[in-house]
């Protein structure tokens, strides 16, 4: 396990290696994946990305996300994603359609790190642009603190879009205060992106293995280059 | 890139390099007729433990706890693993997600 989890690093160095300027989609906050999976489970999701306005750019005004996704064995997670958004210039759209698989690799606790890997495509419907992204999930617990990393290399290609690569690297850190709420911070950076911002999330239980999950966050600008807020809100059902 | 992720990266692959010591203490714990066997579990503060959860009843169970941070599906029939710990002195409860009025336990850290 020592051998594969120095693999692991010597990917994510040549994955920073080979990451080039790009210009931001303005899609580098999103959310903070866990690398866990529950087994048996499915999950109804939705999520919407509020971004105020930059003066002199068309940045997106929203983005919402609606997926199904279910875990396959004890292992993977597969989810499919339906995705809106509305442009300042032209209005909502029906914008893409996502995939994407999330392999839990080592069990929680049982090494200093947990670890797990993030596959992702994306192809949006009205023009030809297409997205594959992959990275490492990494997350370490201390006491009733979590902190979770993500690195993701994004690849970008089609007619409508600058074939390119990018990195983006998103983390965060949260006090397990109960399981109705718990604060926490995040940040994001990517190309021409950085973030910061106080985050709150908690889950409800309806019933025997049925749950509502909630976060909500509100992602703040560190520089010129990014919109001075960004809200982030996450509904899902887990059943 | 700017450095903030540089920075962020760097310390990710430093993480990825720190992994743990094989060779910890493990208990058995069995999931019977929707109870847990022992539904008390004693571990020395300060160490981590693995917990080998056999489930002898033909449907699935879930070992979950909130204070332990730890939700884990057993199919029917089957074993897993969880690990906890090191833990500060306390009781942690833990309980079955899919019969919850019966299966209940605790972890008592001494």
């Amino acid at each position: 396990m020592k051998q594969q989890l120095r693999s692991c690093a010597c990917i994510a160095l040549l994955l920073l290696a080979a990451s080039n300027p790009a210009m931001a989609d303005g899609r580098v906050v999103n959310k903070v994946y866990h690398p866990y999976v529950d087994a048996l489970h499915y999950e109804l999701e939705y999520r919407l990305l509020a971004q105020d306005e930059q003066s002199g750019k068309q940045n997106l005004a929203q983005l919402q996300q609606l997926s199904l996704g279910r875990s396959i064995g004890t292992r993977f997670f597969a989810e499919v994603y339906l995705v809106a958004a509305e442009h300042r210039s032209r209005g909502y759209e029906l914008a893409a359609w996502e995939t994407e698989l999330k392999w839990q690799l080592t069990e929680q606790g049982e090494y200093a790190v947990d670890w797990g890997l993030l596959l992702e495509y994306e192809d949006e419907l009205n023009s030809d642009a297409q997205e594959l992204s992959f990275g490492l999930l990494a997350e370490k617990e201390l006491g009733r603190f979590s902190g979770t990393a993500n690195l993701l290399l994004v690849n970008e290609w089609g007619e409508h879009v600058s074939n390119e690569r990018e990195t983006t690297f998103a983390t965060q850190i949260r006090y397990r205060h109960n399981p109705a709420f718990e604060p926490g911070l995040e940040f994001y950076a990517g190309q021409n992106y950085q973030g910061m911002g106080p985050v709150m999330q908690g889950s409800i239980r309806t019933g025997i293995r049925k749950s509502l999950h909630w976060e909500l966050g509100s992602i703040l600008g560190l520089d010129q280059d990014s919109p001075s807020n960004t809200w982030r809100v996450l509904l899902e059902y887990e059943f | 890139m700017g450095r903030p992720t540089r920075v962020a990266a760097a310390s990710l692959a430093l993480l990825m390099s720190w992994v743990a010591e094989a060779g910890v203490p493990e208990i058995l714990l069995v999931i019977r007729d929707h109870l847990f066997f022992p539904s008390t579990l004693e571990i020395p503060a300060g160490v981590k433990v693995r917990i080998v959860i056999d489930n002898q009843d033909s449907t699935p169970e879930e070992f979950e706890s909130y204070p332990l941070n730890r939700e884990k599906v057993i199919s029917g029939n089957s074993r897993t693993v969880v690990f906890i710990g090191p833990l500060p002195p306390g009781e942690y409860p833990f309980f079955g997600e899919f019969y919850p009025k019966t299966a209940q336990g605790k972890v008592v850290v001494r």
